[in-house]
């Protein structure tokens, strides 16, 4: 199956990648959007002093 | 003068460091007769590919930000320093490892099972985590791997120049941007920053006064006119590059170190025990144990934006 891949997804905040497969008559058999990034605000944050977390969370999009 | 080839990019970074280079406002027009922008994901649509394709050293500078802590970032930090001139770490994390170097307090086997399995929003009965590769009816899909360690740019490629700052201000921009247009360029390895602490840089007024107690940023308003250390706040100032203008401390807000050690320091956090030490009055074992439990989160708020290029490092990730 033929495979297009759009890597990265641009003009947007963040990463993406998408892969699209085509089927033999060249039509969309399927597409997948993956996030090929992860720093894990959710876990690190996790201990730090609740005044500071609006020092630290604006840092997870600053667009 | 031929058009330079700029490059921008972002690795684990937020963004901010791209919208710090459009805070220029219409300096950005200069920076458009300067140089034709060759990648820059946030703003423009060019793809991987198109970067692979290109020569090596064809591009004159390329604006790196974010930290990297996964092959990909590692695989495009590689490929845009074969393909660049002039590599110049650009913000905090790809400086120091910035925020997001604050998983190195952690690991990646915990950050998973947090963010994919316990978060409440979670509705993951199998446990299925993020794979490299997997197979899907149609073909195989595949994902970077996740470091355990998050890096800055320096740490896996070799890069010209540094502008730290969460994000650099406008005025070290407009430094750089200066230098590329004259061809002046400082000598390798620079800094674009000050040579001096933030607090030489701070108007407050310092008295030299001992305090006997650390306060929480909620449980006093501070007096605008008196450095904040002296009032008994956790301000970064003393351990911690000028350059910024002194942002947050004009603001009443403590310095969390933004732009990293001064000259001559090779640990920020070690750097500013030792100046909370000469300042805080103690008697004896009983007032030092006060003094520690008044810092609720030493390694957090003193390696704020710098645990990449600590003496701490990171966790050690327990072998299962």
């Amino acid at each position: 199956m033929k495979k297009i891949t759009i890597d990265p997804i641009t003009r947007l905040e963040g990463h993406g990648k998408i892969d699209i497969f085509l089927d033999d008559a060249g039509d969309v058999a399927n597409a997948y959007l993956q996030i090929p990034e992860l720093r894990g605000f959710e876990k690190f944050c996790e201990g730090r002093p609740v005044e500071e977390l609006p020092r630290i969370v604006p840092r997870i999009c600053g667009v | 003068m031929a058009k330079l080839k700029l490059a921008l990019y972002w690795a684990a970074a937020c963004g901010g460091c791209d919208v710090a280079v459009l805070d220029i406002n219409e300096k950005i027009l200069d920076v458009a007769n300067l140089a034709d922008i060759v990648f820059w994901p946030i703003a423009l649509d060019f793809k991987y590919h198109h970067v692979e394709a290109m020569p090596d050293k064809s591009i004159d500078v390329c604006l790196f930000n974010g930290a990297i802590r996964s092959s990909e970032q590692e695989h495009i930090a590689k490929m845009l320093r074969a393909k660049s001139k002039v590599l110049v770490s650009f913000g905090s994390c790809a400086c120091f490892g910035g925020i997001p170097a604050l998983a190195n307090f952690t690991t990646r086997a915990e950050i998973m099972e947090r963010v994919y399995i316990e978060a409440p929003s979670n509705e993951n009965p199998n446990k299925t985590l993020p794979q490299t590769k997997v197979s899907v009816p149609e073909g195989e899909l595949t994902l970077p791997e996740l470091f355990d360690n998050v890096l800055t740019l320096a740490q896996v490629v070799p890069a010209e120049y540094f502008v730290p700052g969460c994000p650099p201000t406008v005025d070290l921009i407009l430094k750089v941007v200066n230098a590329l247009a004259t061809n002046s360029l400082p000598p390798v390895g620079a800094i674009i920053a000050s040579e001096k602490t933030l607090c030489d840089e701070c108007d407050r007024k310092k008295e030299n006064k001992k305090i006997t107690r650390i306060y929480r940023t909620q449980e006093i308003i501070p007096d605008p006119e008196r450095c904040l250390l002296e009032q008994g706040l956790l301000c970064m100032g003393p351990a911690t590059r000028g350059g910024c203008g002194a942002l947050c401390v004009k603001v009443n807000i403590p310095c969390r170190g933004c732009f990293g050690p001064p000259p001559g320091v090779a640990d920020q956090g070690a750097k500013l025990v030792s100046a909370i030490a000469s300042i805080y009055e103690t008697n004896g074992k009983q007032d030092i144990e006060k003094m520690v439990n008044e810092v609720v989160d030493p390694a957090g708020t003193f390696y704020r934006f710098g645990m990449s290029i600590s003496m701490l490092k990171r966790k050690i990730p327990q072998k299962r």
